[in-house]
């Protein structure tokens, strides 16, 4: 004991001593710059990356690879950073941390205990095999005893820390003392990266998911820490890969009904999440966001370990979903639990971390380490490389380039996400912007002074409609930029819409009147030279944007896309090194990006007491509705048309039931679908005449809609007949009407041709 | 409470049985140690202890301490592998507790930067300020735009220059002070910042070519780059000083306990089972 708390204190004094000596000197930026970094990296220290062949390098070196200095690869050939970043926080695995990298060091104790044999890394097989031994034992939460011992996860702790204190420069470069949480239930990815504002205040032990796979242990744990004073938060990641489990709406991880108090909790504790990373993007996916014409970009389904015949759901795993869904939430609640902003982020396993696509060397050690291995499409437990795509970048809006100021940012979500480049966004909402705010030469603190940043919350209505400045500027190494977009989401009775509306864009193009979209920049990109210029597209865009369609009685929130024009994606670029044709199975170009962080709009009590209000479950079953049984249900739609009418929007459509099981959406009415959320491209499908299968069980009509089951509940109330749908927060919003003579309402009745 | 008092005392004579005449055992527990058992059970974030609780806790560390003790007497502790591994790792922090221990003085530290200065080389800094000709406003047209500017800014002082009005506003700054190549490569993109540093001082020149367009230029001063005095860099020499005699501590401990072994292997053939776990096979990297 003696021994061990003198080394610590030791440790702690020698990070104190280097961290406070410059602090004195730290620039201050009262209008805050851009801090570009990272949240998310793994060195040899992670279990996984020591076995995917990362042996050599650890913490240290990946804060010497931040700041610009050549490290080596897994494969040991250098690797350099293109852009030195700000700051960084080494993300390691609590789990079995180092544990693997001492079974492989014969000087190291653990390699002399009998598990180590079976750690020992020969052959490239034995790299799968102990990955899903070490990484199953963690999914059934299965500890192995002899390895999660503090006496060796607590002194990899503490030196990862000791890393980070010597890396920290305040004004200069920010390290922060940080650590993955791995919960990994049935192959869904719940995982959070955990950041620690002080690293003098960190714990004896991260918490880890082998003492809890529940994300409700790991915010207990956090609030316990922070009643200690150690302040810290929750980064959520990869929720295309979490199977659908990453945002619930119904049920928590334990299975109890998501109240108030796990709203309040995730709220107090997540107040950002990963968007893009090197396994895909998690902003929203074609199917949940069929009107989105970007939304198409680094798709990645797929389940960590690839279990045989299961594929990831898609409703519940992407982040614009969520959004949307803590708005429906939030009414019900009083709280809103994603309220998040964004991040972008590596998840490399290399130590360090490829951000460009002329820079991409993989992010798995030896499994894409490789030019041939990787555009071979080599499968990495099951994953095709040629899908990853390089890392996602953040930015912070902070005051100094320091631990504090940068956490402080993060903790009142002033940062945006790129894919990768440098791009630099800033966007502001407020109720009195006018047309050249953007213009002024003042026009920063204009905008602080006259609204809120990316990540805060409009202030009471003060005018018709929130207005916004938005800005952004090219990576200067990078492709120019196409447009800026402002992404409205908003809830009604439990419903949720998207809207997308483009507001800055290059050149003289013009959008279209009726619909708003603007042409595409064009492409300069030559596939087979793999080349691009700069000769199209914008170096800056600016503009003031009123939202045309605002509510004051609607929850909703508002977050900025910037595009940059078509550059080559990583595999064309590669195809061209090897002098073969680019890989058919992803697109040749690709748009970078950047994401701001949302502004949410809550109305006031007054104001959402305005809208009528819609019909719920509960109304429905207070006046004797009873929902309808199988057998009641069989009779009313098996080998029948059913005419329903949304009541939130008025808009009127057919579902038809075929006697096989088959069923289709037809005849919407006009305009009135394609803003919903979460129905895909119900319409375009069935005006195709692709069906959906449809069964009948347990009262309820269930299709499935991304893998995940989408119920409705038919009820009937005198002689009107509600039904409910999944996922819309107990409210019964559609109901059964007559044929209507004709689908149009924006013809006047009576008009002829 | 009185759990809260000075010692806690268990009498092992209480719970021993009546047929045992063995002297009496003493376990202590400081003040210290039940306040290290109620920090880490509140940072598990639980309410405080109940008495109750305390009790319960109380009595999992006794019955820690009675079988630790009991098993030491029956010497279970010998050929356990866990034991010899936080033996060993206990070796490792005293050798890093003998390296953190020794302060440095001046003088040494003195003598260790001078014999290799140029890891503490501080990169050249530069001041300058710039007109934009920017590819927004002016396409392709932005360079021929820079190259006339510069033929009138030429001969004017940098005030007169900028006064003529010539160029673009630019999003970030007009003049950039003290700046590095990293710092100067991180916001114009490395070509800009590889030819910046070789321009002349004190008169305007370009255009040099950025990631947003062109740029006249006019160097107000250039540090080259240097290696510090000492006295600059104390910090971060003591601190770089402070890593490696922890490393060069741990390894000459070892290297000194290690002479004094001689190591003896069995003879086995490389393919026999079991081969692989010896020291040397574990150099061999998985080859894709």
């Amino acid at each position: 004991m003696q021994f061990r708390l003198t080394a610590i204190l030791s440790a702690t004094l020698i990070g104190f001593a280097s961290g406070s000596a410059v602090a004195a000197d730290v620039a201050n930026h009262p209008q805050r710059e851009a801090y570009f970094g990272e949240t998310h990296v793994h060195t040899s220290w992670s279990f996984d990356a020591y076995i995917f062949g990362n042996h050599m390098t650890g913490p240290a070196d990946a804060y010497n690879y931040a700041k610009g200095q050549p490290i080596k690869h897994p494969l040991g050939y250098d690797i350099k950073i293109e852009a030195p970043l700000d700051w960084m926080g080494v993300t390691d695995h609590s789990e079995y941390a180092g544990v693997v990298r001492l079974a492989n060091d014969p000087a190291s104790p653990i390699s002399k205990l009998p598990i180590a044999k079976d750690l020992v890394v020969h052959k490239p097989e034995d790299i799968q095999r102990i990955y899903l031994q070490l990484g199953t034992s963690m999914i059934q939460m299965k500890p192995i005893a002899a390895l999660v011992d503090p006496s060796v996860s607590g002194t990899v702790w503490k030196s990862n820390n000791a890393a980070a204190d010597a890396a920290n420069e305040p004004g200069k470069f920010t390290a922060f003392c940080a650590y993955e949480w791995t919960s990994t239930p049935r192959y869904s990815n719940m995982h959070r990266n955990v950041f620690f504002r002080d690293c003098a205040k960190v714990p004896e032990m991260p918490f880890s998911s082998l003492d809890s796979q529940s994300p409700e242990d790991l915010w207990n744990w956090m609030d316990g820490q922070r009643k200690q004073g150690n302040e810290l938060l929750a980064i959520s990641h990869n929720a295309n890969l979490s199977n659908g489990i990453m945002y619930p709406t119904d049920v928590d991880f334990k299975g109890r009904p998501i109240d108030k108090a796990w709203a309040e909790s995730r709220d107090r504790n997540e107040h950002l999440t990963e968007i893009k990373q090197i396994k895909g993007q998690s902003e929203t996916h074609p199917v949940l966001s069929p009107t989105d014409e970007f939304a198409n970009f680094e798709v990645l389904s797929y389940l960590l370990g690839d279990p045989a015949g299961t594929f990831p759901q898609i409703p519940g795993s992407y982040v614009r979903q969520a959004l949307k869904d803590g708005l429906g939430l939030h009414a019900n609640l009083g709280v809103n639990p994603y309220k998040m902003g964004f991040v972008g982020g590596s998840d490399s396993h290399n130590t360090g971390v490829p951000y460009r696509q002329d820079n991409f060397f993989g992010g798995h050690g030896h499994a894409d380490g490789e030019i041939k291995t990787r555009m071979t499409g080599a499968l990495f437990a099951g994953l095709d490389t040629r899908l990853e795509n390089p890392a996602g970048l953040t930015g912070v809006w902070a005051e100094q380039n320091t631990r504090a100021s940068l956490f402080d940012a993060m903790q009142r979500r002033e940062t945006f996400a790129t894919s990768g480049p440098h791009i630099k966004v800033r966007f502001f909402g407020g109720w009195g912007f006018t047309k050249d705010d953007d213009k002024k030469a003042d026009w920063i603190k204009n905008a602080y002074a006259k609204g809120v940043p990316m990540g805060g919350d409009l202030a009471a209505p003060a005018g018709k409609a929130p207005s916004f400045v938005v800005w952004a500027v090219k990576a200067p190494t990078s492709g120019n930029l196409d447009r800026i977009q402002i992404v409205k989401g908003w809830a009604k009775n439990g419903q949720t819409f998207e809207k997308i509306y483009n507001v800055a864009w290059s050149g003289d193009r013009k959008a279209d009147r009726l619909t708003g979209r603007v042409p595409a920049v064009g492409n300069t990109v030559d596939i087979e030279k793999a080349t691009y210029t700069n000769s199209i597209g914008s170096v800056e865009l600016t503009t003031v944007w009123t939202d045309p369609d605002f509510e004051p009685g609607v929850d909703a929130f508002y977050y900025a896309r910037v595009l940059e024009i078509p550059t080559p994606r990583w595999t064309t670029i590669q195809a061209k090194e090897l002098g073969i044709p680019p890989p058919d199975v992803v697109a040749a170009t690709v748009q970078e990006r950047a994401w701001s962080s949302p502004i949410w709009f809550t109305p006031t009590d007054a104001a959402r007491k305005a809208v009528p209000a819609g019909t719920t479950v509960a109304d429905l079953k207070s006046k004797g509705a009873v929902a309808l049984t199988d057998a009641q249900l069989n009779d009313l739609i098996v080998g029948k048309n059913l005419w329903l009418r949304n009541n939130v929007t008025g808009g009127i459509f057919k579902a038809m039931f075929a006697t096989n099981g088959q069923r289709v959406i037809r005849n919407v009415t006009q305009g009135r679908m394609p803003e919903q959320s979460e129905i895909g491209a119900a319409l375009e499908n069935g005006l195709l005449g692709i069906p959906t299968t449809y069964v009948i069980r347990n009262g309820k009509i269930v299709t499935y809609f991304g893998n995940a089951p989408f119920e409705m509940t038919v009820f009937k109330a005198g002689d009107k007949t509600f039904a409910a749908r999944s996922n819309e927060f107990g409210f019964a919003n559609y109901e059964i009407v007559p044929e209507p003579a004709a689908l149009n309402p924006n013809l006047p009745p009576g008009a002829s041709l | 409470m009185l759990i809260g008092a000075a010692l806690f005392v268990v009498q092992r004579a209480l719970h021993a049985p009546a047929d045992a005449p063995s002297p009496l055992n003493t376990i202590v527990l400081t003040q210290d140690d039940l306040r290290q058992m109620s920090v880490s059970w509140l940072a598990q974030g639980r309410p405080p202890l109940t008495p109750e609780e305390w009790r319960s806790l109380i009595e999992a560390k006794v019955r820690e301490e009675v079988l630790y003790r009991e098993a030491l007497a029956l010497g279970l502790e010998k050929d356990d592998t866990i034991v010899k591994r936080r033996m060993v790792q206990k070796m490792e922090f005293l050798a890093e507790d003998v390296a953190a221990a020794r302060e440095p003085n001046d003088a040494e530290l003195q003598a260790w930067f001078d014999k290799d200065p140029a890891r503490f080389a501080m990169p050249p800094r530069i001041t300058f300020r710039h007109l934009y000709f920017g590819i927004d406003r002016r396409g392709a047209q932005a360079k021929s735009a820079a190259d006339a500017a510069l033929t009138r800014v030429r001969p004017l002082s940098e005030d007169a220059a900028v006064a003529l009005n010539v160029a673009d506003a630019f999003m970030f700054e007009d003049v950039y002070r003290d700046r590095t190549p990293d710092h100067i490569a991180k916001d114009f993109g490395p070509p800009f910042a590889r030819v910046l540093f070789e321009l002349p001082v004190g008169v305007w020149s370009g255009p040099v070519e950025s990631g947003y367009g062109w740029h006249l230029i006019f160097v107000e001063s250039l540090e080259p780059q240097r290696i510090p005095a000492y006295e600059e860099v104390a910090d971060d020499v003591r601190t770089q000083w402070i890593g490696e005699q922890s490393d060069l501590a741990k390894r000459t401990a070892y290297e000194q306990m290690r002479s004094k072994y001689v190591v003896v292997l069995p003879s086995v053939p490389a393919d026999a089972p079991g081969a692989a776990s010896r020291p040397q096979a574990s150099d061999d990297a998985p080859q894709q």
